[in-house]
């Protein structure tokens, strides 16, 4: 037994000893999920976006302040609310080292806007593309989109649709790019272990990013690797192993441990997903504005973000987060306030309390049961019922009966536009206005936000907006939770996205 | 064994198969939850791209057909496009496939590695400390996770100790050019040892932690054939003659003690398929455990039928291997 003993302790130490010394600079993301494809029209996945983000670019890009900024386009105007014309940059190179076209770009629209452009499939992330009529090429610089209907939100998309190279995709097709790269971006691809690793290399001939990002240029490291750790502990182990220089989804329980390492810190960013309680705005009791705010006054968000998110979030007075276009800074807050929340209950005569319930997918339980605890306590006598998402949604859809009483829900909001979060969960009938929420005046000023080009009077709009909504109280206002990041103190030049990507251009290892 | 046992065995793979793939349907058609919902879930998505990728998907057509259409395409080979990776199932499984052979071998080589000797100490130390070990630690060995045994060892061999890589199966500086895709064994034959101590070293935990309660099972197993064999008359009779302690136990005894716990070994190696979707998830094993682990959180209905048909495979030819090694170590029993 103890020769065996040895014998494993004696391979391992065998192993401990480096490979070779690495004279290339290297730096390991360990990342959650494996890229579902490599063809970046054919997903709908945050994880995999992340990663191909990488290795290419699209027409536009955000700054770190979340500005959308040119990156292969290097400019565009909007003729009209219908149309954008994009200056396409001249000299973009594809990593084989061909010369980037408007026809690749009105190639690679067309594939992801066309039923079955894609080998017969439809690109899953057609609609994030909005309802385009056409996209053309005007002249050898410049491409046009024709949209069917005003969709102001098409530059705020843009930064999510990578754009590829026509003769490589028609050479390979479209099963070929699930697993093969031609892309335009800071990196390319070295090779694919799937569910393992996706290891990448500077691409030397970059034409350097959008020049409003400083610093343009090559990539800083020779090399990157996302390896795929789906475990949260084991991820965090890497991290303190040094095995992996950022880590993603840092757990908040983590977060000590990661600090207290002496080469590792923790950095967060707000993310893009609001918290809200719909609450039913078509029937009793929430059809009554009192009602709905001494809800708000009840909970005590602060509590809540401390004890159970850990920190991790900050609190909302409205629908949009503070990184968001058009966000509202001096939207007044309900202020935790029981005897006032009480008064006002018994104000819209519920002096002896009500009786309601709480739905809410199982995934968010204990916070629901939190926000039911404190609403209870005002005599908003609140009961969970943790229900499964599909038959939840299918309760709270708008156009349905409309008998629910409260819903725990949120909103992704990627594109950090209004147009993305505020028209569909509080314009009235929307899609997603689960608290079947209607106010003409809020409806009027969207509306006009839509059409509106001027893009300081676009955002007055929804400021205006944001005031009449947090005065209605549809929702029990709650949080925006915050990305969480594992980071060696050996990174240097990289910082969290607001909108969620890993952008490693101008990350460099010491 | 005959031809006609084998075909009557392989004959009997059709309505197990058949079996399966109705309850796994089944209980995919049962489980709450839209794959395209998911799928699109990210961003929310407008009703007319859920009704096209409904439509891809073959969604939108009856349960029924659905499930007619599966069969039929099985029967070729063809278990149709994973929903989310967007490409043949059959492909996407095949990629993964190696990595748990792999690791499958290698636990299972472990735990008879750990299992017989120890097995067999403490039959012929019955009630000795030893004996007495073993049992506690079959008993820890079955009891304890192997999820949280496997961040335990983590913690310990590469976060503290730093002799172990956390998880991954080779570093990037190695590149063999795949031959059976096992990657120590295509290593070694390339030439390349260095690249053969890497790739080890990265299966050592995820395989220690997936051999554990199988070594816990088999070390018992082995113990209690060996007393048996032990109190046999022809073990009395080797030792009137004569022979060598040693040569008792190691020539006559161990041979018949053996046969339990090699058919035990050969079923249980099916479960250690199962044991593979946790390990394989703490120790970021790309094996085919984590992608149907994967796939049953997002519904990807295409590809968990497949596996699941997979492992049922998988698992009646273990049993059909048990039964044949039996024959071959004890010839008095035919199939």
């Amino acid at each position: 037994m103890f020769s065996r003993v040895s014998a494993v302790a004696a391979i391992a130490m065998m192993a401990a000893v480096p490979l070779a010394p690495a004279m290339a600079s290297e730096l390991r993301v360990g990342f959650t999920l494996d890229a579902l494809t490599l063809d970046p029209a054919n997903h709908r996945n945050r994880q995999t976006e992340t990663i191909l983000r990488n290795i290419y670019d699209g027409l536009l890009t955000r700054d770190a302040k979340m500005k959308v900024v040119p990156e292969l386009a290097e400019s565009w105007t909007q003729v009209d609310p219908l149309t954008y014309d994009f200056r396409i940059r001249q000299g973009v190179k594809f990593h084989d080292g061909s010369t980037m076209t408007a026809d690749d770009i009105v190639f690679t629209f067309e594939r992801l806007t066309k039923d079955g452009a894609m080998g017969g499939q439809t690109s899953p992330r057609k609609d994030l593309v909005g309802p385009v009529e056409s996209i053309t090429k005007v002249d050898a610089n410049t491409v046009r989109f024709k949209l069917k209907e005003p969709w102001p939100i098409l530059p705020a998309m843009l930064p999510v649709q990578e754009v590829v190279s026509k003769a490589f995709t028609e050479k390979v097709g479209s099963q070929g790019l699930a697993t093969q790269t031609n892309g335009n971006g800071p990196f390319k691809l070295v090779e694919w272990r799937k569910g393992d690793a996706i290891i990448l290399e500077r691409f030397d001939d970059y034409y350097g990013g959008s020049p409003d990002i400083a610093p343009v240029g090559k990539a800083c490291v020779d090399r990157v690797i996302f390896r795929i750790i789906p475990e949260n502990a084991s991820r965090v182990a890497a991290l303190l192993a040094g095995e992996a220089d950022i880590i993603a989804e840092l757990p908040p329980y983590d977060m000590k441990k990661v600090e207290a390492n002496a080469n590792t810190k923790v950095m967060t960013v707000n993310g893009t997903r609001s918290f809200f309680v719909a609450l039913n705005n078509a029937k009793k009791p929430f059809d009554d504005p009192r009602v709905r705010r001494a809800a708000n006054m009840a909970v005590n968000k602060a509590l809540i973000i401390d004890k159970i998110l850990l920190g991790t979030a900050v609190p909302l007075n409205g629908v949009l987060s503070p990184d968001a276009f058009g966000f509202n800074p001096d939207l007044p807050a309900y202020a935790f306030d029981i005897a006032a929340a009480k008064a006002l209950l018994a104000e819209a005569g519920y002096p002896d309390g009500l009786d309601v319930t709480l739905d809410t997918d199982g995934a968010f339980k204990d916070m629901a049961e939190a926000v039911a605890a404190m609403l209870t306590k005002i005599g908003i006598r609140t009961k969970v019922v943790v229900g499964e998402g599909s038959t939840i949604r299918a309760k709270w859809a708008p156009g349905g009966e409309k008998k629910g009483d409260m819903f725990f829900n949120s909103w992704g909001n990627g594109s950090l536009d209004p147009a993305d979060i505020f028209v569909p969960t509080l314009r009235t009938g929307d899609r997603g206005n689960t608290a079947f929420y209607s106010n003409k005046e809020v409806d009027a000023l969207l509306d006009a936000a839509n059409v509106e080009l001027d893009q300081v009077k676009r955002a007055d709009l929804y400021k205006k907006a944001q005031v009449l909504v947090n005065k209605d109280a549809p929702w029990i206002f709650l949080w925006l939770p915050q990305d969480i990041y594992g980071v060696s103190k050996r990174v240097t030049g990289w910082e969290p996205s607001a909108d969620s990507r890993i952008n490693l251009h101008d990350a460099c290892v010491k | 064994m005959k031809p006609l046992a084998l075909l009557g065995r392989t004959l009997q793979l059709v309505p197990v198969l058949l079996g399966v793939s109705v309850i796994v349907f089944v209980m995919m058609l049962l489980t709450p939850g839209d794959p395209v919902e998911i799928m699109l879930a990210d961003q929310q998505a407008t009703p007319q791209q859920v009704e096209t990728m409904r439509h891809d998907m073959g969604l939108d057509r009856p349960a029924l057909e659905r499930f007619g259409v599966f069969l039929g395409n099985a029967a070729t080979g063809n278990f149709g496009l994973s929903f989310f990776h967007r490409r043949p199932v059959f492909d996407v499984i095949a990629e993964r496939l190696p990595a748990t052979i792999e690791l499958t071998l290698a636990a299972l080589l472990l735990a008879l590695v750990i299992a017989i000797p120890l097995g067999v100490i403490a039959a012929i130390k019955k009630n000795s400390l030893v004996d007495r070990l073993a049992a506690v630690g079959s008993l820890f060995g079955i009891s304890l996770p192997g999820f949280w045994f496997g961040i335990i060892l983590i913690i310990l061999f590469a976060v503290h100790l730093k002799i172990l890589p956390v998880a991954g199966r080779m570093d990037f500086a190695c590149e063999v050019a795949p031959v059976t895709y096992l990657l120590t064994i295509d290593s070694l034959l390339r030439g390349r040892p260095d690249c053969f101590t890497n790739a080890l070293s990265h299966l050592v935990l995820p395989a220690l932690t997936l051999a554990l309660p199988m070594a816990a099972v088999l070390t018992r197993v082995q113990r209690t054939a060996m007393i048996e064999v032990l109190r046999s008359d022809y073990i009395t009779f080797a030792e009137a003659k004569g022979l060598s302690r040693r040569r008792i136990l190691w020539r006559h005894a161990l041979k018949n003690a053996l046969v339990p716990t090699v058919t035990v070994a050969a079923i249980e190696t099916g479960s250690l398929l199962g044991g593979n979707m946790v390990v394989e998830t703490v120790f970021g094993w790309p094996g085919l455990g984590r992608l149907v682990v994967e796939s049953i959180f997002v519904r990807n209905y295409p590809l968990v039928q497949a596996a699941v048909l997979f492992y049922a495979v998988t698992y009646v030819l273990l049993n059909f291997v048990a039964d044949i090694l039996y024959t071959v170590l004890n010839p008095r029993v035919k199939l």
